[in-house]
């Protein structure tokens, strides 16, 4: 399968891709931000809409408006009297309706939408890899460099703040580094199931691991083996890129749920 | 220890006309609302000072305010000789342990991974915590009496237990001032008052300065050395022996049932129950 270019891009793409989400991943579930990501993938439509409308790279497009949707999800649920999942449902479904409109006044319907819901594989460029380099390379820099802060903001804010931790910077650089990292995901994935990549991967490691360097490790080898797989798998039945790796992903996540040392199905039948 | 300058500044001697914590006439706003009127106290260094007051006193704002986490409306505050602003850089003097830690239980972290989040401020951003640090953390760890509980998963302590690892964070760092927000809640008694020796002996082995806030006046009555009595404004400040027999305390709590309901209800059981 490597003899083709197309799946030398995707599988290149897609694991640097990996990688990087996989670290993301585990910032997303100790703070709460599955719905957040759900909520800035849907929007991605949006800003894909107003980059096939003004004529730009949609992916660009997209990722300017997510990050300021995620900006906007951050502020208003810290600064409005709303819970931030009733600001995502707001931000999100707004996104969304607008991406509609535009593609009805851009008359866009020839552009291949059903790639950026779904994911193409064969829409990978060698630009579009060096692009997930570039982001994928200050993402896993922005986590390593702060690590120490973000797990602090992540498990005792009020103490991280009292103790002079840059909270509020610290907050929205993750929400835009999960909305960029959501968007030049896109065409491997798709809009509708990329935020799997940052959703699984964790959880997965949470079934096996009590400490975070076991559930980062874990859920870095979650996100490669299924990227690996599910592109093999895409390739070989000619399905969705997105579908296939994240089944695989919920695959793994499965087992691991049920051979949990720490809970799950084995562990119910033995005590 | 390392110190620096401006704390040095402080404990050095060079600042002797200013106390610990000085606090003139602050008042606190907050939405509208005032939850804090004309408080007024000093604190020399090595005092214990417990804050007590009912729920809804405006306790935890005051601690706020003395972190710098919250401006007052008007008024001064001095920590350590220094405005809020300058306070900024040098929290890594002060350990706080706020009322309730909300985490998930199955919170990926160690307890020695807790108490390595207490010495942040001191290892600076960009920066990874050596081995000193570790070993730093692994003495606080002693000091509380977790010895041998470092590799334990945090959500898998007693509440007792994630008390004194939350000391242990607090005290992990170049702490000179304590500042503790109802340290004891939901403690039973025995791990209270075991909580609280430890506190005492930490207190005098560490020369530490220690700011207690809680509702319950019996426990603070036996540690501190000054009692502070917040109820919005400040009704009372002097020695515990002082502020217990004192009319006026029975009238600060008297004013939060007063506050909550709108209107004067009856306090006091006739009955002796």
């Amino acid at each position: 399968m490597l003899s083709y270019g197309f799946m030398q891009r995707a599988l290149a793409g897609g694991l640097i891709i990996a990688a990087a989400c996989s670290i993301v991943s585990f910032f997303v579930m100790v703070r709460r931000l599955a719905f957040v990501g759900m909520g800035i993938s849907h929007a991605a439509f949006g800003g894909v809409s107003i980059g096939i409308a003004a004529g730009i790279n949609p992916i660009l497009a997209a990722a300017l408006f997510c990050s300021l949707v995620s900006l906007g999800i951050g502020y208003v649920s810290r600064k409005g009297r709303l819970h931030e999942d009733t600001a995502i449902g707001i931000f999100f479904v707004a996104a969304m309706a607008m991406g509609i409109v535009l593609v009805r006044v851009a008359n866009a319907y020839n552009i291949d939408l059903m790639s950026y819901l779904f994911g193409s594989i064969l829409a990978m460029t060698w630009w579009d890899v060096l692009t997930l380099g570039i982001i994928a390379l200050f993402s896993v820099a922005f986590l390593i460099l702060f690590f120490k802060e973000l797990l602090f903001f992540a498990f005792d804010e009020e103490t991280a703040q009292a103790s002079g931790m840059p909270v509020r910077f610290l907050n929205y650089t993750l929400l835009v580094t999960m909305a960029v990292l959501i968007v030049v995901s896109i065409k491997l994935l798709g809009i509708i199931l990329v935020s799997g990549l940052l959703v699984i991967p964790a959880a997965t490691g949470m079934q096996v691991f009590r400490n975070y360097r076991g559930v980062i490790a874990m859920s870095i080898a979650t996100s490669l083996v299924s990227v690996a797989l599910g592109l093999y798998i895409s390739w070989k039945f000619d399905l969705a890129s997105g579908a296939a790796i994240v089944l695989v992903m919920f695959g793994i996540f499965a087992i691991s749920f049920i051979f949990s040392p720490r809970r799950g199905y084995l562990r119910g039948r033995t005590s | 220890m390392k110190k620096t300058c401006k704390v040095a500044d402080y404990f050095e001697g060079k600042k002797k006309d200013t106390s610990l914590i000085e606090l003139e006439h602050v008042f606190v706003k907050r939405n509208g609302t005032l939850v804090l009127e004309d408080i007024t106290f000093s604190l020399e260094a090595g005092m214990f000072l417990g804050i007590i007051g009912p729920n809804g006193a405006g306790k935890t704002t005051l601690l706020r305010v003395l972190l710098g986490l919250l401006e007052p409306t008007s008024g001064k505050v001095k920590v350590m000789g220094m405005t809020p602003k300058e306070l900024k850089s040098e929290l890594h003097h002060i350990g706080y342990m706020p009322q309730q830690v909300l985490f998930d239980a199955s919170f990926p972290v160690s307890v020695l991974d807790v108490v390595l989040m207490g010495r942040a401020c001191c290892i600076g951003l960009l920066n990874f915590a050596t081995k000193e640090d570790r070993q730093a953390a692994l003495e606080s760890i002693r000091l509380v009496g977790l010895a041998g509980y470092e590799n334990r998963p945090i959500g898998e302590l007693s509440g007792g237990e994630q008390k004194r690892a939350f000391l242990a964070r607090a005290l992990c760092r170049e702490t000179r001032i304590l500042l503790l927000d109802e340290p004891t809640s939901g403690l039973d008694i025995p791990a209270q008052e075991s909580f609280m020796e430890l506190l005492a002996k930490l207190k005098e082995e560490f020369s530490l300065s220690v700011v207690f806030v809680s509702h319950d006046v019996n426990i603070l009555a036996r540690y501190a050395d000054e009692l502070v009595c917040v109820n919005r404004t400040m009704h009372l400040h002097g020695k515990p022996s002082e502020v217990l027999s004192s009319g006026r305390l029975k009238e600060a709590y008297r004013c939060e049932f007063d506050f909550l309901v709108g209107h004067p209800i009856p306090h006091e059981r006739k009955d002796g129950a």
